[in-house]
């Protein structure tokens, strides 16, 4: 029976169901030192001084450490390097790092902390993305010089075109400008036209384990750090130019993270770990962000303010489209443009819009970093586009999933942005499919179902996302394969495993190549030392790539050992032998020689393959900006959804609950059901809570709610069975016809669930998440 | 200070702090990291340990008050070669993700199966309710408490 | 580090008490170590109270019911006697927290904290509350709405402890009713709650009606002029709204950082009109 396809269960579910694998937070050992950080806890000042000496008098205390101890360039960015390890000239947030301090345990740390004092001069600081762009700003960053290096990088010229020598526009980390057509004109050819603005709200990725890891200089002179990140690889580099230390003596491992969704995609302990860990060597050091510090320093979802005008004629055809995003970056680049780059390009959903005016900026202001979450900017552009299309459903009179489907793009059209759909688009199916389903069919029922001070609404929306890293930076995956001496083959990963199961699916994979039972299977886990370089857990991609990667590895193994297991056959030739699970069978006479009898007749080169693959990239251009194009526009490989939510809204005291959700699917073909549903759970539940209950509330760049009783996500209560549905689908440059799945189900619950609102009483809310205050004021108004 | 207690049905003395949270008595004292921290605020209950058989959340507890306690934690559910019925059935059905939240959605589903051992879908989320969980949405683990009570005994509802 | 005692008799938590006046004394926990790690309290002792058999368990004792200030919401969730008559503190417990909190939390914890937001707090004002506190050599009794003082405040005395509560049996109210309007539906503060005993003739005339909200005011917000009005009037939407009208002029809400004042009134009023559906469904 193929693997592929069938829901084989997770490789890492018996270690962690039984509470024996070690995350990075579980590793403990008398000897292990504790280190922790001082937050500047404000949002923008001049850094007169920062006074260590108290702190390390502390008995217990080994050292307390500043920017003037770090040895190389003290900054960190995975585009822009613009994030002190620790903040040397200024403070540009409130979760800005200060000083380290280096102990014998935590209560000494805490102490410590205390008596760390910052000297400063308050600075005027900026707290929304179009006021940080006006000529009056406070300047986040007074130098460029991030941009200027990335401007190095791409081999630019001041002067030439998208690059001004002097940044006209303030605290601006990239903007982006992409058209089709003339929207201008276009607009006064429309017989419907809508107009809104949205104000998505900062999101706390909320994983359950906190950053963390631990660190040792070992007497070879290599730091080992073993932390919590989505990025082993990266990471080294990063924590090698800041830190000051050749990258070839810095080992990282990665375990499993227990959740990361984006947050730990970069660097967050690594660097000061490795700071911490070289001033003491031998001694290992280990950190651990309580929830507190995680909500004060970690990056967060990008808040954004998005000025959206739909137009369409009078059979629904979409006409034109302008949009305006304003990303609130915060201090730090941490994929800020990258994110950005991604909403724009999906400004305009997956609908063909002849003419079209976009626009974003991801801007610098002095809150909270925002950074890679899950869905990585098209969660935002989601939720305003696919508002916008319900509203104008309204006002043409034609139902929402008709004026989708008039709309939705099919292979080989352009979308909003003047790319050609060059690979499998299943965003109709995916509709007709929700039109079929008995939630959609029974949506008057619902409606009508509704209780005593109580009303019932339906709503969709379209979602899609990109896979991988767009047109310049190099997507690949480095797999290497091993037939061990006991007969056993040994997948070395790449790419981490951060909950969402691709160790096992590498694992079917290399099964399903090598025709192996998955208890012949072995996983190493990333390993800067022992795994290959193969990109970052993100973007969708770990599957494809790093998949594609384990299959062309995997079949040069089959086909080394078939050929060698051939050559010790006298009579047969290259068809007749075959893989099984354990061994090697010659087809014709039975007879069987297992792997362990067989990797004795390999050389070491014979039995270990490494397998390159890099991922396709578009070969258009929609627009000259090289620098945007850097960012990662355009993408050529996208997965599409059809969402539905079935809501309930209380019209005393404005909750909305979700009582039926389902998501139809276009991820081309599963490999594993279960994982494939897990993701779209898992995404649907923090798209809900996005949608009714997640505010990062943060005034004057101080967060407010900075813990979990004040910050709430969904709990078992709050979150409806959820039907998953899948397209026939074949992606075919994917592993198997596989597509990205790990984001693109964030991206609908918000637009569905407001759709349903405004369909069970004509309110919608602008200003997210749909908090019942703020519904209940909406309700109010429109009486 | 020496306590004396039951750990997963083995006569335990400890010498700790009596001011020593418990979550830190078993992970760094004992070794047993299989108890979670994700808040210690009490909003998470990863940390969930039984205590005399009622599931508690063991950041908010010190070591003083285990003395002559019957303490079970995840690692005295099952073992790896010999999980628990609840284990496997969260293994089957997909209920693991990350697995942070795992061991304390297993404690809850034991201490929720014994007083309920055929709990509806709504009883469950409510037995769960206290185990906050950011990466399934909750339903495999629904699922999986669902089909270990009718392993268990109980029926199916 | 702070030294943990843990008597198991009156007697010895009153010795601990003159011995060490600064201690801190706890129940659950689940209010004080929150409070300890952010760093709002500062200990240098801490008292458990749990193992003190004596202050915990419910007696029926005919027209009243005490109960033992260390009774966990667990255990009275489980107790027949609270179960059979006082039908509106058992719905508030049973959203109170989540199912561990709910195992460790006290009922006198509750009234101790006396946060604006204590879900058991209404049903206690509404059950006529008293509790009971008790010194070495002495003990009161408290009615609970002179008890708490305001946010986090309490009538408490220097060494005096609380040791149960006493409930009065309402057995004329035919209609209990709890409302908590949270975040989400589990482990969540309430922004407001609402409970309700009524009592309703066979000619849907409401004989008498009691209200008490939380966080909607420093305590516990009581209105006696919403309850006067409603008496002898028929339950309907008429009669309702204009108690909600006059409710949301007795509440005296905050703006915080889970809701507004605005909101919190608006819907302390709502919340009343609820009650019209509930007669035609069972308690």
């Amino acid at each position: 029976m193929s693997n592929i396809g069938r829901s084989m269960p997770r490789i890492d579910a018996r270690a962690k169901v039984a509470g024996t694998e070690k995350y990075s937070v579980d590793y403990y050992s008398p000897n292990f030192l504790w280190a922790g950080v001082k937050r500047a806890g404000i949002p923008h000042a001049v850094i007169k001084g920062i006074e260590v000496e108290s702190a390390r008098k502390i008995p217990g205390v080994i050292d307390v450490l500043t920017y003037k101890d770090v040895r190389g360039s003290n900054r960190q960015g995975v585009v822009r390097k613009d994030q002190p390890v620790l903040a040397d000239d200024r403070v540009r947030h409130c979760g800005d790092a200060l000083a380290l301090v280096i102990a014998e345990d935590k209560e000494t740390i805490n102490r410590a902390l205390e008596q760390v004092v910052l000297d400063y001069d308050p600075l005027p600081a900026v707290f929304d993305p179009e006021d940080a762009l006006k000529p009056d700003a406070p300047l986040v960053h007074e130098d460029n010089r991030s941009f200027f290096d990335i401007m190095e990088k791409l081999g630019l010229k001041p002067g030439s075109p998208f690059v001004q020598e002097d940044n006209p526009e303030k605290n601006l980390l990239l903007k982006g400008s992409l058209s089709t057509g003339d929207a201008k004109k276009a607009f006064n050819e429309c017989n419907a036209v809508v107009k809104a603005c949205f104000e998505v709200p900062f999101q706390e990725h909320a994983y359950l384990e906190t950053e963390a890891g631990w660190a040792v200089l070992n007497k070879e002179g290599t730091l080992e750090i073993v932390c919590s990140t989505q990025t082993p690889f990266r990471d080294r580099t990063e924590v090698a130019e800041a830190i000051g230390i050749e990258q070839e003596r810095i080992r990282i491992i990665a375990p499993y993270c227990g959740g990361a969704f984006g947050g730990k995609d970069g660097i967050t302990v690594q660097s000061l770990l490795a700071l911490a860990a070289l001033r003491c060597p031998g001694r290992p050091v280990k950190m651990w962000w309580n929830r507190e510090e995680s909500f004060v320093s970690s990056a967060k979802r990008h808040r954004a303010r998005l000025y959206y005008r739909l137009g369409a004629k009078p059979d629904g055809r979409f006409h034109a489209l302008e949009a305006r995003i304003y990303y609130d970056t915060g201090p730090y680049d941490h994929l800020g443009g990258v994110v950005m780059a991604l909403g724009l390009e999906h400004s305009g959903g997956p609908y063909r819009i002849p003419n079209t005016d976009l626009k974003a900026w991801s801007v610098y202001t002095n809150n909270p970093v925002g950074g890679a979450f899950r869905g990585f900017g098209v969660v935002q552009a989601t939720a305003a586009m696919e508002q916008m299309v319900d509203m104008l459903a309204v006002k043409l009179g034609i139902s929402p999933l008709e004026l989708r489907l008039c709309n939705t793009l099919k292979k080989g059209d352009k979308n909003p942005i003047g790319v050609t759909m060059t690979g499998s688009t299943g965003i109709e199916d995916c509709l007709r499919s929700l039109k079929n389903t008995p939630l959609w069919k029974d949506r008057e029922n619902w409606k009508a179902s509704a209780g005593q001070f109580k009303r019932r609404g339906t709503g969709i929306a379209a979602v899609m996302q990109g896979m991988g890293y767009g047109p310049v930076v190099p997507d690949i995956g480095n797999a290497r394969i091993e037939l061990t001496e006991d007969g056993k083959f040994r997948v070395y990963c790449g790419v981490v495993d951060m909950g969402q199961g691709n160790a096992t699916t590498y694992a079917q994979i290399a099964c399903e190549v090598l025709n192996q039972d998955i208890s012949n299977m072995e996983l190493v886990l990333p390993d800067t030392s022992r795994t290959l370089p193969s990109g970052s857990a993100s973007a969708s991609r770990t599957t494809y790539t790093f998949g594609n990667a384990v299959i062309g590895a995997a079949e040069i193994l089959k086909e080394r050992i078939v050929n060698r297991a051939n050559e010790l056959s006298p009579d047969g030739t290259g068809d007749d032998m075959a893989l099984i699970p354990g061994g090697v069978r010659n087809v014709l006479t039975g007879e069987e020689i297992s792997l362990a009898e067989i990797v004795v007749l390999l050389d070491d080169a014979d039995r270990k393959v490494t397998f390159h693959f890099q991922a396709p990239v578009s070969n258009e251009s929609p627009s000259q900006d090289p620098i945007l194009r850097l960012h990662g526009v355009p993408h050529v490989v996208f997965s599409f959804g059809a969402h539905a939510a079935c809501v309930e809204l209380d019209e005393l005291t404005g909750r909305i609950e979700v009582k039926k959700y389902i998501a139809v699917t276009d991820c081309g073909r599963i490999i594993n059901p279960q994982l494939f549903e897990q993701q779209m759970h898992g995404g649907i539940a923090q798209g809900i809570g996005y949608a009714l209950m997640e505010e990062l509330v943060v005034e004057d760049g101080v967060i407010n709610t900075r813990d979990l009783a004040t910050y709430v996500i969904p709990g078992a209560m709050d979150i409806p069975d959820m039907d998953s549905v899948t397209v026939d689908s074949y992606e075919k440059t994917g592993p198997f016809g596989l597509k990205g799945a790990g984001e693109i189900s964030c991206n609908g619950p918000l637009a569905a669930i407001a759709n349903a609102l405004a369909d069970a009483c004509g309110v919608r809310v602008f200003r997210l998440p749909m908090i019942p205050e703020r519904v209940l004021a909406e309700l109010h108004n429109n009486k | 200070m020496k306590i004396s207690f039951i750990l997963n049905g083995n006569d335990t003395c400890i010498d700790v702090a009596p001011d020593k949270r418990v979550i830190d008595v078993l992970r760094e004292d004992l070794g047993l990291t299989g108890t979670k921290e994700a808040c210690g605020s009490g909003e998470c209950g990863a940390c969930t340990v039984l205590s005399d058989g009622e599931t508690r959340l063991s950041c908010l507890m010190v070591a003083a008050q285990l003395q002559g306690k019957n303490l079970v934690t995840i690692e005295g559910i099952g073992s790896e070669n010999a999980l628990h019925p609840i284990q496997e059935a969260f293994i089957e059905h997909g209920a693991v993700q990350c697995g942070f939240c795992t061991p304390g959605m297993v404690l809850s589903t034991l201490a929720l199966l014994k007083t309920n051992p055929s709990p509806s879908r709504e009883e469950i989320r409510e037995g769960i309710s206290g185990n906050l969980c950011r990466c399934t949405g909750y339903q495999k683990i629904v699922d999986a408490i669902s089909a270990a009570a009718v392993r268990m005994g109980g029926q199916d509802k | 580090m702070r030294n943990v005692f843990i008597p198991e008799t009156q007697k010895d938590l009153f010795d601990i008490i003159a011995d060490k006046p600064e201690a801190f004394l706890f129940a659950g926990g689940t209010d004080l170590f929150v409070k300890l790690r952010s760093g709002l309290v500062d200990a240098a002792d801490l008292v458990s109270l749990e193992r003190i058999n004596d202050l915990k368990g419910v007696e029926d004792n005919g027209d009243e019911v005490f109960i033992g200030a260390c009774t966990t919401h667990s255990a009275l969730l489980a107790d027949s006697v609270i179960k059979k008559h006082f039908p509106v503190l058992v719905k508030s417990l049973m959203v109170l927290g989540s199912p561990q909190i709910r195992n460790m939390g006290t009922i006198g914890g509750n009234i101790i904290t006396a946060s604006p937001a204590g879900d058991a707090l209404p049903p206690l004002y509404l059950l006529g509350a008293e509790v009971e506190l008790k010194k070495k050599y002495s003990s009161r009794l408290v009615s609970i709405k002179d008890f708490i003082k305001g946010p986090g405040e309490t009538d408490l005395a220097p060494g005096e402890v609380l040791t149960g509560v006493r409930l009065r049996k309402y057995p004329e109210y035919n209609l209990h009713h709890y409302e908590k309007v949270g975040q989400r539906n589990s482990l969540a503060i309430s922004i407001v709650s609402f409970a309700a005993v009524l009592n309703i003739n066979d000619a849907g005339i409401i004989a008498r009606a009691r209200f008490a909200w939380g966080s909607a005011g420093p305590t516990v917000i009581t209105c006696e002029d919403a309850e006067d009005f409603l008496a002898g009037r028929p339950l309907s939407r008429e009669s309702l709204e204009h108690a909600a009208y006059l409710a949301r002029k007795a509440v005296t809400p905050i703006d915080d950082v889970r809701a507004s004042a605005e909101y919190r009134r608006q819907v302390s009023g709502n919340l009343i009109l609820r009650i019209e559906g509930l007669l035609n469904r069972s308690e």
